[in-house]
């Protein structure tokens, strides 16, 4: 044949010095450079949106944390009628206080020095903060105090620069007076309509007890999953239908595990709506496929010269898993957790589905009781009409945030300490 | 008396075999000059379809030291693995014949498969020590088999060990560090301390020496000459100048099927199958 015949000639000497091998390296190079520079473009890029999105964040949110103040001289002993501070202190503090009518000596207080119209200026709970001054400091009954309380919400926002024209005018006249102070209620109160008076702690504690159950349902069945998978189960078309639908069921959209939990969780086992512990059983339903595929990835990776090594000296199945494996997988099931966590604790869809969207005006006490959690309270935020609540939704996205990298943080320092330093 | 066990077991195994067949599959059995401790009869093994290997019979004695040689991919490890039953971790192996340990059907229902791994202990390959301290390592097994009673127990089984390893003078000063940062060597024979601190009566090792340098080599192969007598041990190596400086007996694989099994010297200076004569003389392999 032809070919046989070229292929029994003699090859020419390779010229590695010639032109074109010169040209080749070239354009090698050339490519290698090109590549660096979009994977570095593609770093920055990345890192710009990112320091983008944190800018605005805490630029709009830090705002979300203060509250404009305005101060009130109030005459306790005139207005009480000479109430004693030690009337006020003890276990009968609070009921006492409650028969003076602190609202009404507000109120008064405020217009004996603003006028008739003086109220509208001023946030409609703020005389709250004043009965939390009375019982930090019993002492101020005795005197005449002044005290800072917090304004209505559209000078807040006009002080803070961006509200209305109609703001604005009265900012401008009370300009000297007005002043801005940390908002240590945004901490401690829940959701309310009036967006002086909101706060994160009812959101952060109900997202806290949901994340403790899913962690609790999710992780056990999960790695005990992962490992039955991996190291009992044999080899046969029912595990590879059950491996094909666990990778299926991790990619399910959210809202469709929220309909899942509605109609199990809600209608079938009749548990409360709103609950903290339907919203956990939810998010497990929808962390734990995460879970499985993590952890059949990390025990999968445990090197079998160690189950081999452990077998060779009579350890049962179970105490190779237990013994070796699982100590060895936990950091890579433990990186598994961390996402899936991360992601259940941002998710809002299967929680609307289960009516954690209530207004929830009270921090749950318990795992049954209404509840919402951070990222439900920054969507439903972020539909009020009301301009105060913009910095709010904000200020709620920081908390989130910080949860999370607390989350996080937790996570990878146990992993850390898991993982075998040798 | 041992010759009488042995003609009586040579005779059963023989037996259902026509003379012609007996010397091709199952060569004649070496006397051992020991108590013998396993036997094995007609086994075959196989891979999904795949016949891995034929129809072998082999008995290892208490005294010596047997080899398995052979050319890559010729069974002896897949054998080897049968002794201790590691073969069941693999779900398409299937085990057919007779191996017993001191008597005992090592694949009979009832033999306790735990329990026989811990008898017949295992070195493999490439030295796997477990990611713990060098003292957990060994003190694994005892702890897992409840061998040791309290804490002053514990301690001596972990000494002794490692001294019948050969190892107690290198590490005693560092047992809290990581079994995986020793060398090679000494990875190998805190494994082959790891397998004696159960106390087993017989060790298989899987080419043992194939990722260490020479001076490694000759530690273990010291070491292999020292635990004999106290331990059955049995050998896979591709090293024919490993099977002849530490065995006794060496049984030559070739394509699954036990070509020659006798007498060390007499493989390897006078061997009664051509195969073999090849083998040795480096014509293949």
């Amino acid at each position: 044949m032809n070919s046989a015949t070229t292929y029994t000639e003699e090859r020419s000497p390779t010229d590695w010095q010639g032109d074109v091998m010169q040209k080749r390296i070239r354009r090698r190079y050339a490519a290698e450079r090109r590549f660096k520079t979009l994977g570095l473009g593609a770093i920055i890029l990345s890192a710009g949106f990112l320091a983008f999105l944190l800018i605005v964040m805490v630029g709009n949110g830090f705002r979300g944390f203060t509250q404009t103040e305005l101060p009130v001289e109030i005459d306790f002993p005139v207005m009480t009628g000479g109430a004693s501070a030690s009337q006020l202190e003890g276990a009968n503090g609070k009921a006492n206080l409650r028969t003076l009518g602190i609202q009404d000596i507000v109120n008064t207080s405020i217009e004996i020095q603003y006028g008739e119209d003086g109220l509208e200026l001023f946030s409609t709970g703020g005389w709250n903060a004043v009965g939390r001054a009375i019982l930090d400091d019993p002492n101020i009954i005795e005197t005449k105090a002044t005290l800072y309380l917090p304004t209505e919400s559209e000078i807040d926002v006009a002080y803070k620069g961006n509200g209305s024209a109609s703001a604005e005018k009265k900012v401008a006249e009370l300009d000297d007076q007005l002043s801005t102070a940390f908002n240590w209620n945004f901490l401690s109160n829940s959701d309310a309509t009036d967006p002086m008076q909101v706060g994160i702690w009812g959101a952060l504690k109900g997202s806290l007890i949901t994340m403790l159950i899913t962690l609790i349902i999710a992780f056990p069945i999960g790695v005990l999953s992962a490992l039955y998978l991996e190291e009992y189960a044999p080899r046969n078309r029912i595990t590879d239908l059950i491996e094909v639908s666990i990778n299926n069921l991790a990619a399910v959209p959210s809202i469709i595990f929220g309909l899942l939990g509605l109609a199990v969780f809600l209608n079938l086992f009749g548990l409360p709506r709103s609950a903290a512990l339907v919203g956990g059983l939810t998010l497990a339903l929808m962390t734990m496929p995460v879970i499985v595929i993590s952890g059949r990835n990390a025990v999968k990776a445990v090197p079998p010269s160690i189950r081999e090594a452990a077998l060779g000296i009579g350890a049962s199945q179970m105490q190779v898993v237990f013994h070796h494996v699982l100590p060895l997988a936990l950091p890579g099931i433990l990186t598994g957790t961390i996402i899936g966590m991360a992601r259940a604790l941002g998710e809002t869809a299967p929680l609307l589905m289960i009516g954690m969207r209530a207004f929830i005006a009270t921090p749950p006490s318990g795992i049954v009781e209404p509840a919402t959690v951070l990222p439900v309270q920054i969507f439903l935020w972020s539909d009020e009409v009301n301009r105060g609540f913009v910095e709010k939704t904000s200020a709620a996205i920081i908390v989130l945030l910080l949860f999370l990298l607390t989350m996080n943080a937790v996570a990878i320092y146990l992993r850390n300490r898991f993982e075998t330093r040798w | 008396m041992v010759d009488n066990d042995m003609t009586t077991l040579i005779d059963s195994a023989s037996s259902s075999e026509s003379p012609t067949m007996t010397i091709s599959k199952a060569p004649a059995i070496p006397a051992g000059d020991g108590p013998l401790k396993m036997t094995t009869r007609n086994v075959n093994v196989f891979y999904g379809e795949k016949q891995a290997i034929n129809d072998v019979s082999i008995d290892v004695t208490m005294d010596n030291v047997t080899a398995f040689i052979g050319p890559s991919g010729c069974g002896k490890s897949t054998f080897l693995r049968c002794l201790n039953r590691m073969n069941d971790t693999i779900p398409i192996a299937r085990v057919t014949g007779e191996i017993t340990l001191e008597g005992e059907d090592i694949y009979a229902p009832k033999m306790d498969v735990v329990q026989l791994r811990a008898r017949v202990g295992m070195v493999f390959q490439k030295p796997n020590p477990f990611p713990k301290s060098i003292y957990d390592n060994i003190a694994y097994g005892p702890r897992i088999h409840g061998l040791a009673t309290g804490k002053d127990e514990l301690d001596n089984i972990v000494e002794t060990s490692l001294q019948r390893a050969g190892l107690w003078g290198e590490v005693q000063d560092r047992l809290q560090d990581s079994g995986t940062a020793l060398s090679g060597g000494q990875q190998q024979r805190l494994c082959i301390a790891r397998a004696i601190a159960v106390d087993p009566e017989v060790i298989l090792m899987d080419e043992p020496c194939s990722a260490l340098d020479p001076i490694a080599t000759a530690k273990i192969e010291e070491l292999i000459h020292e635990l004999r007598g106290k331990y059955a041990i049995v050998i896979v190596t591709h090293n024919m100048q490993q099977a002849a400086r530490v065995s006794q007996r060496t049984a030559f694989f070739h394509l699954g099927t036990l070509v020659e099994y006798g007498v060390t010297s007499d493989i390897f200076t006078n061997p009664t199958e051509e195969k073999t004569r090849d083998y040795i003389t480096g014509r293949y392999g």
